[in-house]
């Protein structure tokens, strides 16, 4: 109202960022992962095996390189897991109850988050379960492919299913819970 | 107050492999700042960092820099979302407290030009001067506007600065900008912002730098000719620069005189200014004589990789006093608008 002082004024403020360029690193391992393979590099001190990965060791702390690339298998062990009740809002797409498991592959030392868990009753899903990757048709994997920026294994694998295999013993995941 | 010294300092090349992060950019720099100190990363006691996570738009992207630090087992350290410069202050507080002899402190930063003229906006206050949008460069320009008007300096003095600058930075494998240039060419450019032109305004860059810091008997281990810091202090103007005198930094001169710049002779000063005008105010701030060697590097003119050039100060005064045997050398660093924070060091050969 007129004359009445000002006690609230908004003032929208937003910055528009230009893409980050992916790393070569990044972009190599989502090029892999379009063509069906998940990639790691093995720190070539310590061994360890990161999946996606940095382009160093942050343990070691020395660079890796393309030379250090290992294959990992596309299956692997529920380290850990949490079941996502959707509320709805403007954009929502899920409207049930979904699990995300954090997920340590064979081969690899790092896991895995944020990766859907189908197949399965919810109530069913355990840590140590052994699960396999469900793979996007492989028309589909390019451009959805490469890390989030969680890491992770951007849209090239759809989700992961139960194998039916014997769960894994807690000491070969326990150092890996996330 | 225990003595503390630099006793290396690591920069990286401007010529980066495309497709890096930060982390792997910093990864090699650390690493060389180590080793030139002959420390393994388990010897440091404290690591502080300087990064600002406005710059490319990553919440916590300071985080994941800690990885090209080495941080397991867990390590004591600290970040200043700031230029590094007050990292390595933080640092050198964190070693007066006695228990620990070393220090590790690094800088990054990637910004983006274009961007970076509305990212710098957001440090403004929000109520009168952000809604306005003026950016980096309408804020400098209102300062050498401010500068020129009170010195009855010239468009041509300030393109002296920039001539100098960029000759200095033929020596400086780090400058975006170096080579001979006549003002005369220089001043026929366009207006970027009246009174500014191009060279009147610094080259961003991508960056990164570290220092190791340590103290007494340790710095004299460590390095043939550490260098010696024998003042430091910060201070800060008036945030809404509509209540400063552009034309001077009080800050500055605070800053100056509690690092006790005027207790001896300085035989050069590596300046944090990135317009030309700044280094106007800061030389008349700091009260450098005509005897001092004004930013043998070539200054923040000549290379500005932002949160990092500060960092870089400290470090090329080091490196004039264990490379090329000076005795006294200042540094300085800046942050904000038209020099609105100012870290002034002094550091000795002893």
């Amino acid at each position: 109202m007129a004359g009445e002082p000002v006690q609230f004024m908004s003032q929208m403020v937003s910055i528009e960022y230009p893409a980050p360029e992916p790393t070569l690193v990044s972009r190599h391992f989502g090029e892999q992962l379009a063509a069906g393979r998940i990639v790691g590099h093995q720190c070539p001190r310590c061994g360890k095996v990161y999946v996606p990965p940095r382009g160093y060791c942050p343990v070691c702390v020395v660079p890796t390189t393309d030379a250090d690339e290992v294959e990992v298998a596309d299956r692997g062990t529920v380290t850990t897991f949490s079941v996502i009740t959707p509320i709805q809002y403007q954009g929502q797409e899920e409207t049930d109850d979904y699990v995300l498991a954090t997920i340590l592959l064979d081969g690899a030392d790092m896991t895995v988050g944020q990766q859907r868990l189908d197949g399965i009753p919810i109530d069913d899903v355990h840590s140590g379960m052994r699960v396999e990757a469900v793979w996007a048709p492989e028309a589909e994997r390019k451009g959805a492919a490469g890390p989030g920026p969680a890491g992770g294994l951007g849209g090239a694998v759809t989700g992961w299913r139960p194998t039916g295999e014997p769960d894994a013993p807690l000491d070969q995941y326990d150092e890996h819970i996330l | 107050m225990r003595d503390v010294a630099v006793v290396s300092f690591a920069q990286a090349p401007l010529e980066q492999p495309p497709g890096q992060t930060e982390a792997m950019m910093l990864l090699p720099v650390i690493t060389e700042a180590l080793e030139q100190a002959r420390l393994d990363r388990r010897d440091i006691g404290f690591t502080c960092s300087g990064s600002a996570d406005y710059l490319t738009g990553g919440a916590f992207t300071f985080v994941q820099m800690l990885e090209a630090a080495g941080a397991w087992p867990p390590i004591p350290e600290s970040h200043v979302e700031m230029d590094g410069a007050w990292a390595l202050y933080e640092a050198w507080v964190r070693i007066q407290h006695g228990d620990i002899d070393t220090a590790l402190v690094y800088a990054s930063g990637r910004a983006d030009p274009e961007a970076l003229r509305e990212i710098l906006c957001l440090q403004l206050d929000p109520y009168y001067l952000l809604p306005l949008w003026p950016d980096y460069r309408t804020m400098a320009a209102l300062q050498a506007q401010a500068v020129l008007a009170a010195t009855g300096r010239t468009e041509a003095d300030l393109a002296a600065i920039a001539v100098r600058s960029r000759a200095d930075a033929k020596a400086n494998p780090n400058a975006v900008v170096a080579g001979d240039f006549s003002a005369e060419t220089l001043l026929a450019d366009d207006y970027v912002v009246a009174p500014l032109r191009p060279h009147d305004l610094p080259a961003i860059a991508h960056g990164a730098a570290a220092v190791v810091l340590a103290a007494d008997e340790k710095a004299r281990e460590l390095s043939a000719r550490p260098a010696w810091i024998t003042g430091i202090d910060h201070r800060v103007d008036p945030q809404y620069p509509g209540v400063r005198d552009l034309a001077t930094s009080p800050s500055a001169r605070h800053a100056g005189e509690q690092a006790g710049v005027g207790k001896g002779p300085v035989e050069a000063a590596e300046l944090a200014a990135t317009s030309t005008a700044e280094e106007l105010v800061l030389i008349d701030a700091l009260g450098l004589d005509g005897d001092v060697a004004i930013s043998p590097s070539g200054g923040g003119l000549v290379a500005n990789p932002v949160m990092v050039t500060g960092l870089v100060r400290i470090g090329e005064a080091f490196r004039q006093v264990n490379a090329h045997g000076r005795a006294r050398v200042v540094a300085h660093a800046s942050s904000g608008p038209c020099l609105q924070q100012n870290l002034v060091c002094v550091l000795e050969d002893r």
